[in-house]
């Protein structure tokens, strides 16, 4: 099993599970055919700010956005 | 009858001796200068320019607040299908791990989630609310409560009293439609940013156009599972699990919380965008009625003040006719 060996090495790597199942998830997107291909990735747009605090102050917002 | 008609040109002629003065003052005025009369006829009846305009405002902002409700409705079937299916995503775990509210642990942290945009009832004041009370319930020495908000309209109400308690706030979400994607991203950052034994998810759930239920989900850390299941209880069970290929349990048991903490925000957000949609709609609905009842009662008053400003004229337009024959 291909997967079994490769849990230590994305875990290794700094991934959690959850990066690893969404680059595996879009790879499975990419095997799409054509009208599908697009409709399927068009769908999946990331886009929200996220802004850490410390000592009851926001710091400056960091903007994600894949498309 | 010719008693009551006579009695009426009796009137009429009585009337300019029974109120001879204001009939004089008028009179007079007409006579001295036309300035002085328009402003006693601005005296004599109320302008009723600043009801009209009040009505017209009343009648925009109705316009506006159905428009309002019209697109709530529209967005509420998208968003609906999609958070009653998702919650498919969640239940596997509840049916293995269970729901342990009432874990007892040190780092707490509140996901908080709420709307970017307001005029949307009491959603947001309610988990903000729930949210509070959690904090306060898990709080105790040495023991440290974090928030993680999602949307501006908690933080804004979160940032008066517990600055200093929150860790991360996330906004701008749903600028397109919620995906998993989207949510899973931002699940990963907040794990990756925020130390936790248990993360309490608020949010609303959605039940009907009318109702929607606070809720809290419970996710725990890997370390905090292990420790329950050796305590025993619903957890205990998660030794009768076989685990296949060379994992250990305890990687499993990382893997399955963060796909556990992902899955339970995605349906969370979605149940929340759900239930602002459905209290936007319910809002606008009755703030359009409201706005109805306000121009009745306006244009009541409107006619009233027209009738009696026709009837003062008419009554002294006859009365002065009658004073001048008779």
């Amino acid at each position: 099993m291909a997967s079994t060996g490769a849990v230590p090495f994305w875990r290794a790597a700094g991934m959690t599970y959850i990066t690893y199942s969404n680059i595996c998830a879009n790879l499975v997107r990419n095997c799409l055919k054509e009208p599908h291909k697009t409709e399927a990735l068009s769908r999946e747009k990331v886009h929200f700010s996220l802004s850490k605090w410390s000592e009851g102050k926001p710091e400056k917002p960091r903007l994600l956005l894949v498309h | 009858m010719a008693m009551a008609a006579a009695m009426r040109r009796e009137g009429k002629r009585l009337a300019p001796l029974i109120s001879s003065q204001p009939i004089n003052n008028t009179l007079r005025s007409s006579l001295t200068s036309p300035l002085e009369q328009s402003s006693i006829g601005g005296a004599r009846s109320i302008s009723t320019q600043i009801v009209r305009n009040r009505m017209k405002s009343v009648k925009n902002i109705q316009k506006i607040t159905k428009a309002m409700k019209m697109v709530a409705a529209s967005k509420l079937r998208a968003v609906q299908t999609r958070a009653e299916n998702s919650r498919g995503l969640w239940q596997p775990f509840t049916a293995l791990l269970g729901d342990a509210t009432s874990v007892d642990v040190k780092k707490n942290v509140v996901v908080t989630v709420s709307s970017d945009k307001g005029l949307c009832g009491g959603i947001n004041s309610t988990s903000v609310k729930i949210s509070r009370a959690l904090s306060k319930l898990n709080s105790g020495p040495d023991k440290e409560t974090k928030y993680v908000i999602l949307g501006e309209k908690a933080k804004a109400q979160l940032i008066r009293d517990s600055k200093k308690d929150i860790a991360l706030s996330l906004t701008e979400l749903q600028k397109n439609p919620l995906n998993y994607t989207q949510v899973s991203v931002l699940a990963d950052d907040i794990l990756k940013n925020v130390e936790y034994d248990a993360l309490r998810i608020v949010f609303n759930k959605f039940h009907s156009v009318v109702q929607f239920i606070p809720t809290v989900s419970t996710v725990l850390s890997p370390e905090i599972v292990e420790r329950e299941a050796e305590a025993g209880g619903k957890l205990g069970e998660l030794d009768s699990y076989e685990i296949e290929g060379g994992e250990t349990k305890s990687e499993v048991l990382q893997n399955l919380s963060e796909f556990q903490f992902s899955c339970v925000m995605f349906n969370a957000v979605l149940e929340n965008a759900c239930s602002e949609q459905g209290a936007r709609m319910s809002a606008m609905d009755s703030s359009s009625r409201n706005a109805g009842d306000m121009l009745d009662r306006l244009t009541l008053t409107y006619n009233r003040t027209r009738q009696a400003s026709i009837t003062t004229e008419l009554i002294e337009i006859i009365s002065g006719a009658s004073a001048l024959t008779g």
